[in-house]
C-alpha cells in the first residue's frame, strides 16, 4: 500500500506540475503582459481553487467534466472517456487545486522584469517568442521557479478535490495523503507514519534542492 | 540620414499636460539634443524608437519611412534599425558581456555571431570583459559594452540617452572620445540626449535646444550656448557660456593657465594640465562686466574687446550676445543697458576675472 500510493503521488504530482509549470506561466504571462478586457476576472478565476474548500473544486470539476458533465458528456461521447475514478482526474484537480499559486508567482515575476529590457530586444530585430524565452523568462526565473516549488508541494497534499475527483481506490487513484488518512481510520499507525515521513521527506528534499539551486544561480 | 517631425500631446483630466511638436533632421555625425528635464527628450527618442506612437507626424530613416501618421505607417520596433543605448545601459544581466553583444547581432549562425560580438568588443577595448557578466563589470566597462551591442545590431541610427550620468568625472572624457570616435567609424547619425553642456560642446557636432516640447534652436555647440537666438533658447541652455578650450601656456608663479578657444586668449586659474590638453571652460553670464571703455588698472585678468550682437530682454533682465572672436553671453540689468546705451554694433569691452572661467570636467 505505501508504495504503491508513494508511485502514484510521484505520477499524479509529476504530470500535475508539468501542466502546472507550462500553463501557469503562460497565463501568468497572458496576466502581466497583456492588455485585454477580463483581464483581472480571469485572475480572480483562476485564483478562486485558493480561495475555495477543495471539497467544492473537485464538486465544480466534477459538474464540468464528470461523465454527464457540462463538458465532460460531450468528451464520454466522442472518446469514451471520463476523468471519474482515474488517475489522470487526480493529476487534473491537483493541476487546478494548486495552479493558483503558480499562476501568481509567474504573474508577479514577469511583472517584476524590467519592461524595458525587452524593448532593448525588439530593437535587435528579436520578435516576442525569442525575447520571451531568452530575456523575459530567464530574468523571472527566479519567482517562477519558486512557483513551480510551491504549487508542486500544494500538488503533492492535495485531498479533498482528488477525493472528490478520483475517489479513493488502492493502487489506482490512492494517493499518499488519502493512504494516511485510510491508514490512520483502520488503525494502520506504523504504516501511517512511513507515509508521513515519507512525503515530509520529499517535501523537504525539494525545497532544500530549490534553494540550492536558487543560490547557485545567483552566485553565477 | 534621421528625419524627424513628431506632435504629441499628453492629456490627463481633460488638460494637456504636455506638448510635443519638434521637426528636424540629423545628418551622419553627433547630433546632440540639449534641453532640461522635462523638455521632452526623452519622448523624441522614444518615438523614434517606435515605443511610444505620436499623434501626428513622420519619422523616416535614410528614405526609409518608419511612421507616418497620414500614410497610416507604424512599423514596429523590431523591424525599425534604430539602436538605443539608455541611461543604466540595460545589460542582460543573465548573460556575460560577449553573450550580450551577441545577442544583439541581428543574423548568423551562433559562432559567427559571437565572433562578431569579439570583434565589437576589441573594437570598444573592452575584450578581457567578454566573459564576466554585467555585475562584474564598471560602470564605464558596462556603457562600453551597451555601445558594442547597440553597434552589433548593424542600427541605421543610433540614440544615446544620458549614456554617460552614471560615469565618474574621470571616466567620463575618455568614454566621450570613445562614443565620438565609434560614430566616426559607424558613419551613421547619432542622436545624443544629454542636459550636461560640457558634454555637448564636447561630442556635438550640432546641438538641438529643446525648451517645453520645442526646438528653440539649432546649431554648432558653442553657439547655442553662448549666442542664444531667444529668451526661450537663453533659459534653456542655462547661464554658463561654454568653451571648448587648449591649454597654451602654463605661467605657475603667476597662478595662471592661458587656454585658447578658436583664437581667443583667456586666462584662468591655474592648473597642472599639460599644454595642448583640451578642456571646455564655463563662464557664468553673472561673472562677467560689460564695460564701454577700456579699463586696464583692474585685478581682472581678461579684457576682451568686442561688439554688441543681440540684445535679449527677458523679464528684468537682458542678456546680450558679445562678439569677441567668440561669442560670449552676458547678463546684465535693464538699467544697465540705458545708462550705457548697448544696442546692436556698439563696442565694447568684457572684464572677466580668472576665477570665473570655471573647468569643466
Amino acid at each position: 500500500m505505501i508504495w504503491a500510493a508513494f508511485r502514484l503521488s510521484l505520477l499524479v504530482v509529476s504530470v500535475a506540475t508539468v501542466i502546472i509549470a507550462v500553463a501557469g506561466t503562460a497565463l501568468g504571462f497572458l496576466l502581466a503582459k497583456r492588455d485585454f478586457r477580463g483581464r483581472e476576472l480571469l485572475d480572480s478565476l483562476l485564483t478562486l481553487p485558493m480561495v475555495l474548500p477543495p471539497t467544492v473544486t473537485g464538486y465544480y470539476l466534477i459538474l464540468l467534466l464528470g461523465r454527464r458533465g457540462l463538458l465532460g458528456r460531450y468528451l464520454y461521447a466522442l472518446t469514451g472517456w471520463t476523468m471519474t475514478f482515474t488517475w489522470e482526474g487526480a493529476a487534473l484537480a491537483a493541476s487546478v487545486v494548486a495552479m493558483p499559486l503558480m499562476v501568481k508567482s509567474a504573474r508577479a515575476a514577469i511583472e517584476s522584469v524590467d519592461a524595458r529590457y525587452e524593448m532593448v530586444s525588439r530593437t535587435f530585430g528579436k520578435g516576442e517568442w525569442e525575447t520571451f524565452f531568452r530575456v523575459t523568462l530567464p530574468l523571472a526565473s527566479h519567482g517562477i521557479l519558486a512557483g513551480v516549488v510551491l504549487s508542486f508541494a500544494r500538488a503533492l497534499g492535495e485531498f479533498g478535490a482528488t477525493l472528490m475527483v478520483a475517489g479513493n481506490i488502492p493502487g489506482r487513484t490512492q494517493t499518499m495523503p488519502l493512504a494516511i488518512y485510510e491508514a490512520v481510520i483502520s488503525g494502520a499507525d506504523r504504516q501511517a507514519m512511513y507515509l508521513a515521513l515519507i512525503l515530509t521527506a520529499t517535501s523537504v528534499a525539494v525545497v532544500y534542492l530549490t534553494n540550492v539551486l536558487t543560490r547557485a544561480r545567483k552566485t553565477a | 540620414m534621421l528625419d524627424v517631425n513628431i506632435k504629441k500631446r499628453f492629456v490627463s483630466g481633460g488638460e494637456t499636460t504636455f506638448s510635443l511638436d519638434a521637426a528636424f533632421t540629423v545628418e551622419q555625425g553627433i547630433t546632440v539634443l540639449f534641453g532640461p528635464s522635462g523638455s521632452g527628450k526623452t519622448t523624441i527618442l522614444r518615438a523614434i524608437a517606435g515605443i511610444l506612437t505620436p499623434d501626428e507626424g513622420r519619422v523616416g530613416v535614410n528614405g526609409n519611412v518608419y511612421f507616418d501618421s497620414q500614410g497610416k505607417i507604424n512599423v514596429p520596433v523590431r523591424e525599425r534599425r534604430v539602436g538605443i543605448v539608455f541611461q543604466d545601459y540595460l545589460l542582460f544581466p543573465h548573460m556575460t558581456a560577449a553573450e550580450n553583444v551577441a545577442y544583439g547581432v541581428r543574423e548568423g549562425t551562433d559562432k559567427a555571431r559571437r565572433a562578431r560580438a569579439l570583434e565589437m568588443l576589441a573594437l570598444l577595448g573592452i575584450e578581457h570583459a567578454a566573459g564576466r557578466y554585467p555585475h562584474r563589470l564598471s560602470g564605464g566597462e558596462q556603457q562600453r559594452v551597451a555601445l558594442a551591442r547597440a553597434l552589433a545590431s548593424d542600427p541605421a541610427a543610433l540614440l544615446l540617452d544620458e549614456p554617460l550620468s552614471a560615469v565618474d568625472v574621470r571616466t567620463r572624457a575618455r568614454l566621450l572620445e570613445e562614443i565620438v570616435d565609434a560614430q566616426r567609424k559607424s558613419r551613421i547619425p547619432f542622436l545624443y540626449v544629454t542636459h550636461a553642456p560640457a558634454d555637448a560642446v564636447r561630442a556635438g557636432d550640432s546641438v538641438l535646444i529643446l525648451q517645453q516640447g520645442r526646438i528653440v534652436q539649432r546649431g554648432k555647440p558653442q553657439e547655442v550656448f553662448n549666442a542664444p537666438a531667444s529668451a526661450r533658447a537663453a533659459r534653456a541652455v542655462g547661464d554658463d557660456n561654454i568653451l571648448a578650450a587648449r591649454v597654451v601656456e602654463q605661467r605657475a608663479a603667476e597662478g595662471i593657465t592661458m587656454v585658447d578657444s578658436s583664437g581667443c586668449l583667456l586666462a584662468t586659474y591655474y592648473n597642472a594640465l599639460p599644454v595642448g590638453s583640451l578642456v571646455t571652460l564655463g563662464i557664468p553670464a553673472d561673472d562677467i562686466i560689460v564695460s564701454r571703455e577700456r579699463i586696464t588698472q583692474t585685478s581682472a585678468r581678461n579684457l576682451l574687446g568686442g561688439t554688441v550682437k543681440r540684445v535679449i530682454h527677458d523679464e528684468e533682465k537682458v542678456e546680450l550676445v558679445i562678439d569677441c572672436g567668440v561669442d560670449l553671453k552676458v547678463k546684465v540689468t535693464g538699467q544697465a543697458v540705458e545708462a550705457l546705451g548697448l544696442s546692436s554694433g556698439v563696442t565694447v569691452y568684457l572684464l572677466i576675472k580668472a576665477s570665473a572661467c570655471h573647468l569643466l570636467a
